[in-house]
């Protein structure tokens, strides 16, 4: 028996549990960590089966090469030697901006931070990014524009101390669990609860208030909800006046939206507005919860704002059992994003555009002529590999083919590369399309980091040998940089990595494995004496004044009309995660969901003559899937939900590739959809 | 009587070990407590209830059954050495009667039985709870029990396989049986609201007196995490699946399933005799405190206190009783 201390491979909230593995070195279970500060000795089901698909006989174990149009077996020796080989070819080729890097946030820091070092020191461009920008690439855009920082304000700890929690396009008990949970106990303890959402989401169960507004009507309610806050005098005036600016300009465009205007846009009442203005502005400690409801849409990172603004109006920051809160949905999507995988910042949110930050980091890397202007990101990658501009994909840990918009598209962008190199822990529909597949550890065989929704660094420990020749993808970056001509990526351990990593980035400045320990510090962490910032913006906000952002509601790109009369939003669900990769790969998890699913209200079905589990097409402009339907009045008339987990019925084939104009995100939770009943 | 300190014990245990395979309390690098061998970790005999049940050193969360090559079959095989588990509380032991008792009666279970056959079960009780705090003493029903008097351990041994344990013992004190009447009077006098409490919810199940809305208020704060099962030293519900293990090789596993997940009773016609999350609640609480009293004669829980600690949301099955009982007498 042997027992590991370790961080959820799953969602952001980010619980420690011990891995056990027995004398045969397979792992047989999890047990909790009593002492853990956010697990707590507690789980969710995922938790609990984290081990599950570690050592499922589907693993990658070699790498494999495209010969004749197969993939088939090869050594890691020539798999490597082709990935560096044809990457500098297309380099000299067509230029350093014909390749891009898929960094993720399913791997450690280091990895990203490796990543992103590979794109800008190795191959001198900015094309680096990852799935953030398909979840909250609106949050760190609005936020950070805001306040200074696009993270989660407070801490998970603060939920139990808030008077009013807001939670608005969070399916919190299913995706973010053990932050559900505690909203459940606040609301016991005697904290009021309001739900917007359209679905009626266990949250909606005990919520004193639940908003059914239309989707993508968010910035609509937001902007009514701060109409009646002023109107009736219930803002803060001395926090607006000591602590934020731009307040005129956005109190202009809230006059437009009083409640009756708000209700006919959102499609509820103009009480339900009036009284969750009340509700959260007469609160002693409102709190805003928000996720992927809010940052999915053409106008998310509006959204975001109108959030921010809201909590400003308010003067809901700084302490505990307030703030805004968006909950990263991955494991390390935080930390991904903290690492500068992303178009325009090194780690720490350093500009690329900023020639003293690029400087700094010519001089660590052993570099010269960073490149200056921002790159590409996930989606306009996609987009311009499918216009034959991008040459070259790089991707570590993502698959496109299941988790980007409008699945053609992307198999059409893939298809049309010169070269793909794909390292996984599982064959995906993404692998398929590659020349070269390396096999990588998945989180149970390596060391590293992971940073958490509430910006505590944890660490992830090793708990079992690699399966088959797989190895981490740090150690394959960093001979992929070796192969590549660079000296300056040689490490022993990820330890030596987060070091370097601390001596680049001021926020993770003091943060080192030693000083992780076994729970974790919270960023920022500038220096090795400091303890960590559980609550930002105590005193002032990051950036010294938050800005009020004044924001115009804008509906969605693709509206239902006759021939796809219906909306489709598309989300996770609680035994699934993502891509479906790991838990479609864990017995109970995939036992509790064997199909691709879309919830359709009762009134609809009965319309369509629809039955419930009953087989139907879900199609749109971009094409069609089956699924089962789920009929319910989970979803309101008019809207169906489908989760995106399924590759049998992949509800990005769907989707559309609509973009925000600022984060590029894409708009997964509004497209026009029409549904009927299978032949 | 014996009396040893925790020197005496760490070497009868090391001794022990030459005829069992040991698993004693150790201390994981957070501090939580678990079960593992001496060399695994710092032996940390008090502080209460171990986190984990320790019923899993029988029936852990995962266990190969067979692997099946060709059309040969091969079950897993027993363990070399039997088990010795040191650290169950009183209330574990009665849990673990429970399910030796589950696993024997109709179908009996081989991969259980054989691990827990020649076993070995140690009970720490006395003054050696969280704190000091006094954990009742067993009604020995396990083979040794040391009884914690704030100093040393008392040796006492309950069956034939216990007196020999005693006697390979090291080290130890002869001390009178003084201090053991003292604590066998304080574990007497322990308070037992609790078991009154769930007794009470009991009948109240059992007298249909507890209408359907109660479930659905508790359902509602239900997140399905299935740790009230997974932690419960007497659910005993397994799932099995098998992996390829290699060109015509099936290797078969189980699993620690849930009642509390949609699919546990789920039919393949997609019928669900337990659909509804009200339903689910309900059997969990209504199962161990009602259908097993009728079955067996008992509840089928002993207040280990596991489930309640687990639940992220507070509604194990103290909680749910209490609500219970508040609300209809
Ligand atoms: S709540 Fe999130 S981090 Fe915690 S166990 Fe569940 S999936 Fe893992
Ligand atoms: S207290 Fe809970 S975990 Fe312990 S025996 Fe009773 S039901 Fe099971
Ligand atoms: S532990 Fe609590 S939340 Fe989890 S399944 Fe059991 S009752 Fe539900």
């Amino acid at each position: 028996m042997k027992r590991v201390l370790t961080t959820c491979t799953y969602c952001g909230v980010g619980c420690g549990f011990y891995l056990v593995s027995n004398d045969e070195g397979q792992l047989v279970g999890v047990e909790a960590s009593r002492e853990h500060p956010v697990a707590q000795g507690q789980l969710c089901v995922k938790g609990w089966n984290a081990f599950q698909f570690v050592q499922h006989p589907d693993r990658l174990k070699q790498p494999l090469i495209r010969r004749n149009g197969q993939l088939s077996p090869a050594f890691w020796d020539e798999s490597m030697k082709t990935i560096a080989g044809r990457l500098k070819e297309i380099q000299r080729k067509h230029g350093n901006d014909s390749i891009a890097f898929f960094a993720s946030a399913k791997t450690s820091n280091e990895e990203n931070y490796l990543m992103m070092k590979l794109a800008r020191a190795v191959f001198k461009t900015n094309n680096v990014d990852h799935c953030a920008r398909l979840c909250h690439a609106s949050t760190v855009v609005g936020l950070a524009q805001m306040f200074g920082s696009g993270a989660m304000t407070n801490s998970i700890s603060c939920v139990e101390q808030a008077d009013c929690i807001l939670v608005i396009g969070s399916n919190t008990t299913e995706q973010h669990p053990l932050i559900g949970s505690r909203i459940v106990k606040a609301v016991r303890k005697g904290a009021k609860l309001i739900v917007a959402d359209n679905r009626k989401i266990r949250l909606a169960r005990l919520a004193g208030l639940h908003i059914r507004h239309r989707n993508g009507t968010d910035v609509a309610l937001l902007n009514s909800m701060m109409n009646v806050i002023i109107r009736e005098g219930l803002e803060n005036k001395e926090f607006i006046a000591d602590r934020t600016e731009k307040y005129e300009e956005f109190r202009k465009v809230v006059e437009k939206y009083p409640p009756e205007k708000g209700a006919s846009i959102c499609g509820v009442t103009a009480e339900e507005i009036v009284q969750a203005a009340r509700i959260y502005a007469q609160a002693k400690n409102a709190m805003i919860v928000y996720s992927m409801g809010i940052t999915q849409h053409t106008h998310g990172v509006d959204n975001v704002r109108s959030c921010g603004n809201l909590a400003m109006l308010t003067g809901n920051y700084g302490r505990p059992g307030v703030g805004v809160n968006p909950l990263r949905g991955q494991n390390n999507v935080q930390g991904a994003c903290d690492m500068g995988a992303l178009p325009n910042v090194f780690s720490g949110y350093q500009a690329v555009t900023d020639a003293a930050i690029r400087q700094k980091f010519e001089k660590a890397w052993g570099v010269e002529g960073l490149p200056d202007t921002p790159g590409l990101a996930v989606t306009t990658a996609l987009d311009a590999a499918a216009e034959g501009k991008l040459k070259a994909l790089y991707i570590m840990g993502e698959n496109p083919m299941m988790s980007d918009p409008d699945q053609n598209h992307v198999r059409k962008a893939l298809e049309n590369l010169e070269f793909l190199a794909v390292q996984d822990i599982f064959e995906t529909p993404t692998t398929q399309l590659a020349h070269v597949v390396l096999p990588a550890t998945s989180w149970a065989e390596k060391d590293g980091t992971f940073t958490s929704t509430e910006r505590r660094v944890q660490r992830i420990r090793t708990a079992i040998e690699p399966v088959g020749e797989s190895r981490p993808d740090w150690r394959i970056l960093c001979d992929v940089a070796m192969l590549a001509g660079y000296g300056g990526m040689k490490y022993d351990s990820p330890k030596e990595i987060l070091d370097e990593v601390a001596s680049v980035t001021p926020s993770y400045g003091g943060i080192t494995f030693e000083r992780i320990g076994q729970f974790g510090l919270q960023w920022p962490c500038p220096n090795k004496e400091h303890a960590g910032t559980p609550i930002l913006h105590v005193g002032k906000f990051t950036r010294g004044k938050g800005v009020f952002a004044a924001v115009d509601y804008r509906p969605s790109v693709e509206l239902p009309d006759d021939e796809y009369p219906y909306v489709l939003s598309t989300g996770r669900i609680y035994f699934h995660y993502h891509t479906g990769t790991m838990t479609r790969r864990s017995k109970l998890l995939d036992r509790e969901e064997r199909f691709p699913f879309v919830e359709v209200n009762e009134n609809d079905a009965r319309r369509l003559k629809i039955r419930d589990r009953q087989w139907v097409c879900v199609s749109t402009r971009r094409g069609e899937v089956k699924a089962q339907a789920r009929v319910a009045d989970v979803v309101p008339p008019g809207v169906l939900f489908m989760p995106f987990h399924f590759e049998e019925g992949a509800a990005n084939v769907l989707t559309i590739n609509a973009l925000d104009p600022e984060a590029k995100i894409p708009e997964f939770k509004v497209c026009a959809a029409a549904i009927r009943s299978t032949p | 009587m014996k009396a040893y300190d925790e020197t005496d014990l760490a070497l009868s245990f090391q001794a022990l070990g030459a005829d069992y395979d040991v698993r004693v309390p150790i201390l994981l690098s957070d501090g939580t407590r678990s079960l593992g061998r001496l060399e695994e970790g710092k032996m940390a005999l008090a502080g209460g209830k171990l986190g984990a049940k320790p019923t899993s050193v029988f029936f852990p969360q995962m266990d190969l059954v067979f692997q099946q090559k060709g059309t040969n079959v091969r079950m897993q095989a027993p363990p070399s050495k039997p088990l010795m588990v040191v650290g169950l509380t009183a209330q574990d032991a009665d849990c673990l009667a429970f399910l030796d008792r589950f696993f024997s009666t109709n179908f009996k279970d081989d991969l259980y039985r054989q691990k827990r056959m020649n076993s070995a079960v140690v009970v720490l009780s006395g003054k050696c709870g969280r704190d000091g705090e006094m954990l009742r003493l067993s009604s020995g029903n396990c083979d040794l029990e040391l009884v914690f008097d704030g100093d040393r351990y008392l040796a006492l041994a309950h069956s034939q396989t216990g007196k020999a344990m005693a006697e390979k013992m090291k080290g130890g004190l002869e001390t009178d049986e003084i201090s053991l009447g003292r604590l066998q009077r304080e574990s007497k006098a322990l308070p037992d609201d609790e078991l009154k409490l769930l007794q009470r919810a009991s009948s109240l199940l059992l007298d249909n007196k507890v209408p359907e809305d109660f479930w659905v208020d508790i359902s509602n704060r239900c997140i399905a995490c299935t740790a009230c099962n997974l932690a419960c030293p007497t659910c005993n519900c397994f799932d099995v699946f098998d992996w390829k293990c290699g060109d015509s090789c099936v290797n078969r596993y189980r699993l620690w399933d849930s009642c509390q997940l949609d699919g546990f009773m789920r039919e393949a016609s997609g019928h669900n005799p337990m659909g509804t999350e009200a339903l689910r609640t309900r059997r969990r609480i209504h199962h161990k405190l009602a259908a097993d009293v009728i079955r067996w004669g008992q509840m089928g829980c002993f207040l280990c206190g596991r489930c309640d600690e687990v639940c992220p949301t507070g509604i194990g099955i103290k909680a749910v009783s209490r609500e219970m009982v508040e609300k209809y007498g």
